[in-house]
């Protein structure tokens, strides 16, 4: 290269070879002394004492770390608590982490992740910085097409003046050089032809650059566009299973038939499974019934404490008649366990008024804000209704017809129209609430403390409910 | 140039007052550095024993691969992971790599800081070191979150479906962060130390391929004096920032034990007792691999002995940290006054794991102590034996501390003894096949010696020729 024409190329600097780092800086300092300014020197490892020898100010590297690192710390105490204690964000909501009480910012806590962001922009802003400065990377540098250079990541020594210098002499500093100990002089040149790019780098970088935006277009592309097809879904993680969800139909076999014949993929437990904690063994508590009640007939909707309760679809078909049913089965007392008292029927009012008023109404006259309005539908013949029934009623409150265990078991299976509520109301609850409809029929239609203050003895008029229904029939009427 | 110097072990490693010992034998000029460094690469086929260990390494790895796949398809229930233990190998294995990993910054960046000149021939191969073993180590918490296909969900990154950040209050994201700069400011460090070597290869390269990918990588670098002036500050500022930062990776990877309330984690010990011995853990490591290396390639005259008895006197000192550690957390059970602390420890030593508790305590405390003797230290392949067994030991604490604390919680119902399956068994095996073909990689592909820096430590003199 060095020995192109001066028109095909341009002189860069001469370059001085020395073989020890020691005459390197010696001649670095005699050409500093000298006067020349535009000089480098370069050594395969950092030479002792070149930097004053040449003349290099300190970087000004450190303060430039210092910035970042100053900058990032609060930049990562930032990000955490915006992201961890804030919600005010318009665009990215913050999500202010409530755990155990805590508060919702902690300093001690937020330190690892603030000092690792500090050590990251730093070693980010060192590396790039460094880089920057020393305005690498270069990869076109008229020094590396001589090929003495080479050796400069070896094991020589090299010092280069250059032309730009105001002190530069071509002929003048070659023998400087010499003078200061090179063991070789080379002319550093720039070729003037070569220092366009090859036209096909500019061709095939953009085609590159017009590929790599493909991708990210056609995503943006469709992300802004409706489509008949569902989204695509990358990773389905556990969105769709290979199992029936309940309250759907049965799956169709090839044949064209439900796989289950009573088309409902939800299976019910067979005949006389017992879900844990539901054995409900006595049918007293759980049923109104009577303990040595032993039912007729195998086909009887209630089962006894042998049978246990299984509701199958086909019990429920075969229910008996009303007509058919055998009032003495029901229990006339409060089971075991039950303890009838102020507390008792005060709580059974409370659970009466939330879930029985609403048709039967606070006082039990069957007329609920729920009855009148279907009523007045009705009357208009928008809505098909039975009227609730008044718990006043003569049927309703005879003791000899509806037992308490009758009523029990209205409450939870429901009776005529009236749905079951035993799925909602615990067993003790629903006891409670036969405790409260006996008192309130006692005393008519006025309020529970109405009977409480009317009689004296109000603790042993309940007393007698829990004695038996009979005995408080007879003292009402 | 002249060939390289026979391969021999000169003992340099006899203190005489009043002198410098040598660092670079052989009588090894600045070319001989070059020419030993280069001679590895430079030579057309790398050694049969490369080509065979490589072979092992990559059928290793495709274990890995297999298991991690067999992993992503069935889900983490394929590792002995199960109530109570649900952190099993996994994690013992990430801590054990980690641990590992810590070697090479520390040698490169807290002995650069305190002027240590014998650093230069190992810091090299030791911050290779340190970023495989990182890979290694992230490879396992990476897998072990479950669905790794939403992996960036670790990160705080913005989405609008999901309006949810990390908790920045949790020592597992502490240790998100903490691995991930660790690893990326060691690969900063590592490349931007390897900038001038691979220079000397670009200038010493002979193929087209070869002179392009190194000519990229080396930036354009010259050596000038400007830049070395700048070079050598980010140097150190990043030697400054890398030690506090490796010292903070190992606390933060202890704080996920520590900050936990259950017996035999919840220690204050834990910080400075793990990076103790990932320090003891990672320097038995670069022992491991320098000693073949060095052999295999002819370094001894830049690795040499008095290099591995130095590394040898650190892993002694740092396992007799460690020892103490182990002592100390005893003393605090007993101390503490708390049962169920009391009981950790004593089912720790004599418990259903009474076997991995002692041979830890073996491995780790009693093996290293034959470093006493010098000729155990500067006896190359006596000393591979003893730094394999002080990691097998470092393994078989990161089991103890998690397993037997897991096993035997506040709550007697649910222990438990824990069994590995064979997926745990191969993918800790596996990552030794990981680990060694990326050294094996790097020992042929870039510079395994720092030699711009071993010639600056050079007496100034011998670079005549």
């Amino acid at each position: 290269m060095a020995d192109k024409h001066d028109n095909d190329s341009k002189l860069v600097g001469l370059l001085a070879q020395f073989d020890d780092p020691d005459s390197l800086v010696s001649a670095c300092n005699e050409a500093r002394l000298a006067g020349y300014k535009s000089m480098d020197a370069y050594s395969p490892f950092p030479v002792h004492g070149i930097d004053p020898a040449i003349g290099i100010q300190r970087s000004l590297l450190p303060f430039l770390v210092f910035v970042v690192g100053f900058g990032a710390c609060f930049v990562g105490l930032g990000m955490q608590y915006y992201t961890n204690a804030a919600e005010w964000s318009p665009i990215f909501p913050g999500y202010a982490f409530k755990i155990s009480g805590k508060p919702i910012f902690s300093l001690p806590a937020n330190i690892p992740v603030t000092f690792e962001v500090i050590v990251l922009s730093s070693a980010f802003a060192t590396f790039l910085g460094m880089w920057g400065l020393n305005k690498l990377p270069m990869f076109s540098n008229p020094l590396h097409r001589i090929s003495r250079f080479k050796r400069a990541t070896n094991d020589k020594f090299f010092l280069m003046i250059e032309t730009k210098d105001e002190k530069f002499n071509r002929s003048e500093t070659e023998s400087q050089l010499n003078q200061w100990g090179a063991v070789a002089i080379e002319e550093c040149r720039q070729d003037l032809t070569d220092n366009q790019l090859p036209s096909w780098v500019r061709l095939v970088g953009l085609l590159g650059v017009f590929l790599l935006m493909l991708p990210p277009v056609m995503i943006f592309r469709n992300m802004g566009m409706t489509n008949r097809q569902p989204r695509l879904h990358v990773v389905p993680d556990m969105d769709w299973q290979h199992k029936e969800k309940t309250q759907v139909l049965s799956p169709v076999m090839e044949n064209g038939e439900y796989l289950f014949a009573d088309e409902r993929a939800m299976r019910q437990p067979v005949d006389g499974a017992i879900p844990r904690g539901r054995l409900e063994i006595d049918s007293e508590m759980y049923r109104g019934l009577k303990k040595d009640y032993r039912p007729k007939s195998a086909a009887s909707s209630i089962k006894t404490n042998a049978q246990f309760v299984s509701a199958s679809l086909e019990d429920k078909k075969e229910a008996p008649a009303a007509e058919a049913e055998d009032v003495s089965m029901w229990l006339t007392k409060f089971p075991e366990g039950i303890t009838v008292d102020q507390d008792f029927v005060e709580r059974g009012q409370q659970r009466f008024n939330i879930y029985c008023s609403a048709c039967h109404g606070y006082d039990a006259n069957g007329n609920g804000l729920v009855n009148q309005k279907a009523m007045a539908l009705g009357a208009n013949g928008q809505a098909q209704w039975t009227a609730a029934k008044s718990l006043h009623d003569a049927t309703v409150k005879d003791d000899s017809k509806n037992p308490l265990g009758r009523i029990f078991d209205t409450i939870t299976n429901g009776r005529n129209t009236m749905g079951p509520y035993g799925s909602q109301i615990p067993v003790e609850d629903r006891w409670a609430i036969v405790a409260y409809v006996k008192a309130l029929q006692q005393t008519g239609i006025k309020p529970l403390t109405a009977v409480v203050d009317e009689d004296a003895g109000g603790e042993d008029d309940k007393k007698s409910d829990a004695d038996g229904g009979s005995d408080a029939e007879d003292k009402t009427s | 140039m002249a060939s390289v110097n026979p391969a021999i072990d000169i003992d340099n490693t006899n203190e005489e007052p009043g002198t410098r010992a040598p660092l670079v034998l052989g009588g090894l000029d600045y070319a001989g550095v070059t020419e030993t460094v280069c001679a590895p690469w430079e030579a057309e086929n790398p050694p049969k024993i490369w080509w065979l260990i490589l072979a092992a390494a990559v059928s290793l790895l495709l274990v890995l691969g297999g298991c991690v796949n067999h992993l992503l398809m069935k889900g983490v229930g394929v590792w002995g992971n199960n109530n109570p233990a649900y952190w099993g190998w996994p994690i013992v294995n990430f801590v054990f790599w980690v641990g590992i990993g810590h070697a090479g910054t520390l040698i490169s960046a807290i002995l650069f800081l305190f002027r240590q000149n014998w650093r230069t021939s190992i810091n090299r191969a030791a911050e290779a070191m340190t970023i495989f073993a990182v890979v290694c180590a992230g490879l396992f918490p990476g897998v072990h979150i479950g669905r790794v296909w939403v992996f960036y969900w670790l990160f705080p990154i913005p989405t609008e479906h999901l309006a949810m950040w990390p908790n920045f209050r949790s020592p597992l994201l502490w240790d998100v962060f903490a691995v991930s700069t660790y690893a990326t400011v060691s690969i900063l460090f590592w490349y931007m130390g390897m900038v001038p070597d691979i220079a000397t290869f670009r200038d010493r390269c002979k193929t087209k391929i070869g002179k392009l990918v190194y000519g990229v990588l080396s930036l354009g670098w010259t050596g000038s004096a400007r830049n070395w002036h700048r070079y050598e500050i980010a140097y150190t500022i990043l030697a400054a920032l890398a030690t506090p930062l490796v010292l903070s990776v190992h606390t933060i990877v202890s704080f996920d034990f520590a900050v936990s309330q259950l017996p035999g984690w919840h220690t204050t010990i834990f910080p400075p007792y793990f990076v103790a011995g990932a320090i003891f853990s990672g320097f038995a490591a670069v022992v491991t691999l320098l000693v073949p290396a060095r052999a295999i390639y002819g370094l001894q005259n830049l690795i040499t002995l008095r290099h591995l008895e130095n590394m040898n006197k650190i892993i002694m000192a740092t396992g007799m940290m460690v020892g103490t550690a182990y002592g100390i957390e005893f003393f605090i059970a007993w101390y503490s006054g708390v049962p169920n602390e009391q009981f950790a420890f004593i089912n720790r030593a004599f418990g259903n794991f009474w076997w991995a508790y002692w041979i830890m305590v073996t491995c780790n405390v009693v093996i290293p102590q034959l470093f006493w003797f010098k000729w155990c230290r500067t006896t190359p392949w006596f000393m591979v034996i003893v730094c394999i067994f002080v990691n097998i030991g470092m393994w078989f604490e990161r089991f103890v501390i998690t397993i037997t604390s897991l096993c035997r919680d506040f709550l007697p119902s649910s222990w438990a003894y824990f069994h590995p399956t064979g997926v745990d068994i191969m993918m800790l095996i596996g990552s030794f096949g990981l680990f060694t073909t990326l050294f094996l990689l790097f020992c042929r592909f870039l510079p395994v010696i720092a030699m711009a820096e071993v010639k600056g430590i050079m007496p100034h003199g011998d670079g005549h020729h």
